[in-house]
């Protein structure tokens, strides 16, 4: 039964490679003896590679699992085989070249009868049996010894041709494939024809040569379609000609290049954009200076320093176009910003807003408004002509008589001082013992009486000047019946008391917060305090003929600063630190309230006119009102960086002065026109210097005199000047 | 409803009437934003600047009619039709329909900008007013490689120097360059035609860079309508001087890259209508022949064909009074004085150009100004060995074989003499040596208190010399140039010792007012002895300095807060252009010391 099963078998194969040629069997026979030498060389076993080949095909050709008996112990045997399988390779010539025909590796096997010759029976047979078939001449091919696994895996790891090796379970061995077999391999892997010589493209040749024959290969006659129009041609060209010419095809226009014309042929006539509203042309870029020069003079380039130094600067302050220099022509290199100008450029024309801007092409000194010529405007104050020095700490106020000959000053160092204006002598001194604020002369020139205000007190003080009928009556002035005093005041006026002063020989209003400012009115029986904490007591007025207080029967709205009366009528004005409140005095009822605008007003004066009245502030600023006018400034001058401390009016001429903690004082002239529609003239005349600065205050209080164009001054440095107009 | 409609919430007058935001016109629209953009690019319309911006000062607004003008463009409509196209061909390619896809976009419709043009700019010179931002792009896409990636094409850029090369032969030819001022940028040129001043600036002949910051885009809108404008303008110009507009050019030239020669070449002889000139033609014609050789016979030119078919018909006893008329009219009104200083600057002179220079800007300059350029190549007009040739241009270290009867400078000669307006003296420019600086033509020293480099002051003599004298006769030009360039130099002493005795004179004056003061003083002196009211004079004159420095504060006193503001940032401007102005004299000052030293 086995043979023939083996008998069975053979026919397959060789039906297989019967196409094969006899050149190829040769030369396969060739290699397979060179493949076993070189299989003997390797000396891994000799059986093996003979019977790779074999072993190969099978797996490829059907993979049917086939036993082998051969083991490791019959080496010898297998060396017998080899025999056989040389001599079948004699005898059976027929199988053998038949076998080698169609590929090397399927004749290989076939050539060689496989060692076992059980056939294609399931290999489950033989599972319990020692042996795995039959050779050729009945003996029985023994199993070989199984290694265990481990053995088996680490030889696998160590051999570096495992991947070659393929167990043959028919034959039972270890089959390794040659490098041809696995390009076979592959090949059919990729389906490819599996033959390593076989050209699936080759170059054809032609079997016919042309060249130098001399007669056609027909003896025909040329065809009359060669040379006769075509008549179906001829009808579709009719066809095509018609439909042409019936217009139901057309063609395709040819290509137009949009040429240049004339276009602006008489625009002579046009002066108006189409677009009616107003155009504005792109602003022309700015044309180069000498530092864009490829060659720029040497002092147009910036050295070293200069262009580390605009390292250091912002982003935006850098200059864009640091100026270089080439020694000729040839060595400018390209503008690497070239492209990403003309895009600058390109984005800023259509999308910068563009709006017609006047170019002030002015002289900056033409912005400048004209001013009068000043000798037109004399006499004013000019320069200092005398200085009272004495006091021992800073004048804060100053005051000068009606007359002119005399002048009052009140200092930090509790003194009050009269002077002589013209000589500068100190005429008298009082020892007050405490800080003056302020310090008034009463406006009559008969009576000789100084208001001065000392912390929370204000003394009514007897000059001692002028002749007896007058100290007569000044006397009778002074005179004070103190408890009855005290009565009234218990009853009206609880916040003031009016008492007499012995050491100095005169009355002390005793109030209830520090006064800083006392104002008589015009005809020198009344005056005012001002006591900025005192809430709504914060201002009172005061008769001196009647030694009567009263408080104002206002509302006040804000921080009261100074008061002051109106020159000629019975107006009665207060500063507050952001407004000035008019109040009729006799009708008892606010007039007007004045906006300065300013964050803390600290002085104010009214104009001997009446109508006009200036305020001074803390920021330095000084607004002009014209209360006929408006509400509002009619001019503000910012002339002092630091705080005015007075502004004055002067009672004939017209100028006005002002005075800082910059220690300047800043004369104007201040016209004002009977002529109702006439603004008045503001001419800033003079800047009045000398004073020192102590303590970071300047000059606290200034005064003009009331004949001459003179100002007073009271510094912060211990002393009074004197401008005058020489 | 009313006769018209207005929609609920809009506004009846006021800056929210008149204005809307950019995203409101767009929705109007009913476009993209790039298409928006393009269109306002086109239509050359900006944004607004209303005077209260109701919707915020982040936000762009455009006039209402400007969008209402856009509303009603045709473009628009072209453009909805472009993008329908577009999808046809997109939907071709999808289906691997190629031969439609391509008939396709061969088909695709093209906007028309020419009414455009004609609607932004109503008259010729309003066109010509605003040409420096399109010759400026034009001559800087001439140059940009072309590039797929980008979508620069090259037809593009080929347009691009067609049309620069034929306006830059326009100016040559009517010699109406005025100033040339080289820089790092790029060579400015600035012409003048029916009195409007051109600037334009060419980059310098090296390949540009394309950045990638660059929105090309965006500028590819624009040449979209500055190449029809130039196109049209030049057409206009070549119209005026009796030209037919796209000139035809001798490819060989082309080929030498002399386009710009070629193209005035072209247009001089074809705007000879006289009959001497046939003749003059067929001499000079003979010359050259017999100068280049039979080589040139050979290969009768395109060009020269053109001219001759051009010539032809004036020969006709018709034409001839015509042309006649014709050319004594051109003759005498076309060319003011200063066209003709131009044109007679380089009128005796006749340069060679060397490999190394920068031709296409020579070619442009030179015969600008009258002079006869050649260069080393093969259609040049005349060869290197030209013994007539006055100059040379050569831009290297050394020049090996020299000719003794010529001048061999550097390029910055030309463009010197150009913005001088007189041939300079050439020996600072001479081969190997580093030229005087280049000075801006554009700086204007009227400005009081601006900063005069030396070079500027030596030309300014030098001009003076050559327009005290009179101009050396054009025959002895070469030999008189160095005994003119010896009158110069005595010139400048002679200026300098004017300058000296000037000073001189300024001191002099000071002195005697330095006295009269003296005893002025000491009459006031005097005086404050003897009587009072002369005192307060005294005390002025002393005081004089001081009131002046009051003078100033107080007018700065009374006025307004604006004002004070205005003047304030004047001051400060002028500040920093006199800050700038120190320390480029600062500089000088040391490097004048540094030199000193050095001697």
């Amino acid at each position: 039964m086995v043979e023939l099963d083996n008998q069975k078998e053979e026919p397959i194969p060789s039906d297989y490679n019967e196409d094969s040629d006899d050149s190829d069997s040769t030369q396969h026979s060739d290699e397979s003896d060179f493949e076993d030498s070189s299989a003997d060389k390797d000396g891994d076993s000799s059986s093996g590679s003979s019977d790779s080949d074999s072993d190969s095909k099978s797996e490829l050709e059907d993979g049917s699992p086939a036993q082998d008996n051969s083991g490791d112990s019959e080496d010898a045997e297998s060396q017998d085989e080899d025999d056989v399988k040389s001599e079948g390779g004699s005898e059976g010539s027929d199988i053998h070249q038949e076998g080698v025909g169609g590929d090397e590796s399927d004749s290989s096997e076939d050539e060689v009868a496989p060692r076992n010759t059980i056939g294609e029976v399931p290999l489950k047979w033989y599972e319990d049996e020692p042996h795995i078939g039959y050779d050729i001449k009945g003996k029985k091919i023994k199993k070989k010894e199984k290694e265990d696994k481990l053995g088996s895996f680490l030889a696998n790891v160590d051999d570096s041709k495992n991947w070659r090796k393929i167990y043959d379970e028919y034959n039972d061995e270890v089959v390794e494939l040659t490098k041809d077999e696995i390009k076979i391999v592959r090949k059919l892997m990729k389906n490819q024809a599996p033959h390593t010589d076989f050209d699936p493209y080759p170059t054809y040749v032609d079997w016919f040569k042309w060249d130098g024959a001399k007669h056609p290969l027909s003896n025909a006659p040329e065809p009359k379609r060669r040379f006769i129009p075509s008549k179906w041609e001829a009808k579709k060209v009719v066809q095509y000609v018609r439909a042409i010419r019936n217009g139901s095809i057309t063609f395709d226009k040819p290509k137009e290049e949009d040429d240049a014309y004339l276009l602006w042929e008489d625009d002579s006539g046009l002066t108006e954009k189409a677009n009616h509203l107003a155009y504005v042309p792109a602003p022309k870029q700015k044309l180069p200076g000498h530092d864009e020069s490829y060659n720029p003079p040497l002092e147009y380039i910036p050295t070293q320093e200069e262009i580390n130094s605009y390292q250091l600067m912002y982003e935006e302050d850098r200059p864009k176009f640091i100026p270089k220099r080439f020694t000729s022509m040839r060595s400018i290199p390209a503008y690497e910003n070239a492209m990403k100008e003309s895009f600058e450029r390109c984005l800023d024309l259509y999308l910068c807003p563009r709006v017609r801007r006047k170019r002030l092409n002015i002289d900056p000194e033409s912005l400048k408004p004209k001013l009068p010529n000043k000798k037109e405007l004399k006499p004013y104050p000019i320069t200092c002509y005398i200085e009272y020095k004495g006091h021992e700490g800073a004048v804060t106020s100053i005051s000068v008589e009606a007359s002119g000959q005399w002048m009052a000053s009140g200092s930090s160092d509790g003194t009050v001082r009269v002077w002589e204006v013209e000589t500068g002598r100190c005429l008298r001194r009082w020892e007050i013992g405490e800080a003056v604020n302020c310090v008034t002369w009463n406006p009559l020139p008969d009576i000789h009486i100084l208001a001065v205000s000392v912390g929370q007190d204000v003394l009514l003080l007897n000059t001692g000047l002028g002749d007896e009928e007058e100290q007569q009556r000044i006397k009778e002035l002074l005179l004070v019946d103190s408890p009855k005093a005290s009565e009234e005041t218990g009853k009206k006026a609880p916040s003031v008391s009016w008492l007499k002063d012995d050491k100095h020989d005169g009355i002390r209003l005793r109030h209830l917060k520090t006064v800083t400012s006392v104002e008589w009115h015009r005809k020198g029986d009344y005056f005012s305090t001002v006591m900025p904490a005192g809430e709504s007591r914060s201002v009172l007025i005061h008769q001196l003929s009647k030694k009567l207080s009263q408080k104002l029967p206002f509302k006040l709205h804000g921080l009261a600063v100074r008061s002051t009366f109106h020159p000629s009528r019975s107006i009665f004005f207060i500063c507050t630190k952001k407004t000035v409140r008019v109040y009729d005095l006799l009708k008892r009822k606010l007039i007007k309230t004045l906006y300065t605008g300013l964050k803390e007003a600290s002085s104010i004066a009214v104009h001997p006119g009446g109508d006009n009245l200036i305020v001074g502030s803390k920021e330095g600023k000084l607004c002009w009102f014209d209360m006929d006018l408006s509400a509002k400034p009619y001019k503000t001058l910012k002339c002092h960086p630091k705080d005015i401390n007075n502004v004055v009016f002067h009672r004939s001429y017209p100028l006005f002065a002002s005075c800082s903690d910059d220690s300047t004082a800043y004369v104007f002239h201040g016209m004002v026109y009977s002529d109702l529609n006439q603004n008045p003239l503001i001419v800033p005349l003079e800047i009045l210097r000398g004073h020192a600065n102590s303590n970071g205050r300047g000059i606290l209080d200034c005064k003009f005199h009331p004949r001459q164009p003179w100002l007073f001054t009271a510094g912060a440095d211990k002393l009074i000047k004197l401008y005058c107009h020489y | 409803m009313g006769k018209h409609y207005r929609p609920a919430g809009k506004k009846k007058e006021g800056n929210a009437a008149k204005y809307v935001t950019r995203t409101q016109a767009i929705r109007l629209l009913q476009i993209s934003l790039p298409l928006f953009r393009k269109l306002c690019i086109l239509k050359g319309i900006t944004p607004r600047e209303p005077k209260k911006k109701f919707k915020g000062n982040d936000k762009t607004y455009y006039h209402v009619k400007d969008i209402a003008f856009l509303h009603h463009e045709p473009l628009l409509e072209m453009h909805r039709a472009i993008r329908v196209h577009e999808r046809k061909i997109k939907k071709a390619e999808a289906k691997k329909n190629v031969e439609r896809a391509n008939r396709l976009r061969e088909k695709t419709p093209k906007p028309k900008i020419d009414r455009i043009i004609r609607q932004r700019y109503p008259r010729f010179v309003d066109a010509l007013g605003e040409l420096d931002d399109c010759l400026t792009m034009v001559h800087l896409f001439a140059t940009v490689p072309a590039t797929k990636e980008k979508k620069i094409d090259v037809d593009l850029i080929h347009k691009c120097r067609k049309l620069a090369h034929e306006w830059q032969a326009f100016i040559a030819r009517t010699h109406r360059l005025r100033k040339t001022f080289v820089s790092v940028k790029g060579i400015y040129y600035q012409a003048e035609v029916e009195g409007q001043t051109i600037t334009w600036l060419t980059p310098h002949a090296l390949q540009q860079v394309v950045p990638d910051d660059v929105d090309i885009p965006t500028m590819l809108n624009f040449l979209q309508i500055y190449q029809p404008l130039l196109g049209f303008v030049n057409f206009h110009l070549y119209h005026s001087i009796n030209l037919k507009y796209p000139p035809l050019l001798d490819p060989e030239l082309e080929a030498e890259a002399a386009e710009v020669y070629g193209l005035i070449r072209y247009a001089q002889s074809n705007n000879k209508p006289t009959i001497l000139e046939t003749s003059e033609l067929v001499e000079s014609e003979q010359l050259e022949s017999k100068q280049d050789g039979p080589e040139i016979q050979n290969k009768k030119s395109e060009l020269r064909l053109a001219q001759l078919q051009h010539q032809l018909p004036s020969n006709e006893p018709g034409a001839l009074m015509h042309l006649v008329e014709k050319a004594a009219g051109e003759d005498g009104e076309e060319y003011d004085d200063e066209t003709k200083q131009c044109k007679n600057l380089f009128q005796n002179v006749k340069i060679f150009l060397s490999r190394e220079v920068p031709r296409e800007s020579l070619h442009f300059v030179i015969p600008a100004f009258g002079g006869m350029v050649s260069w080393e190549g093969e259609k040049a007009p005349f060869a290197e060995t030209d013994q007539s040739i006055t100059h040379q241009i050569v831009d290297r270290e050394a020049q090996g074989h020299r000719f003794l009867s010529r001048e061999y400078v550097q390029p910055q000669w030309v463009f010197d003499c150009v913005n001088a307006r007189i041939i300079l003296p050439t020996e600072n420019y001479m081969v190997g040596r580093i030229p005087p600086p280049h000075l801006s033509p554009f700086v204007d020293y009227g400005e009081e208190g601006s900063y005069v480099p030396d070079y500027a002051k030596t030309i300014k003599h030098l001009q003076a010399a050559a327009r005290k004298e009179v101009l050396p006769l054009p025959g002895v030009e070469k030999d008189l140039e160095d005994p003119q360039n010896l009158l110069a130099e005595g010139i400048i002493d002679r200026a300098a010792a004017n300058q000296a005795a000037k000073e001189k004179q300024k001191l002099m004056i000071l002195e005697k007012q330095y006295h009269e003061d003296l005893k002025k003083e000491l009459q006031g002196a005097t005086y404050t002895s003897a009587g009072s009211t002369e005192v307060i004079q005294t005390g002025e004159s002393l005081n004089n300095g001081q009131a002046n420095i009051d003078d100033v504060d107080m007018a700065e006193l009374v006025m307004p807060n604006k004002k004070r503001k205005l003047l304030k940032a004047m001051e400060i401007s002028n500040q920093r252009k006199q800050s700038k102005n120190d320390t480029i004299i600062r500089r000088k000052k040391k490097l004048d010391e540094a030199q000193n030293q050095r001697s």
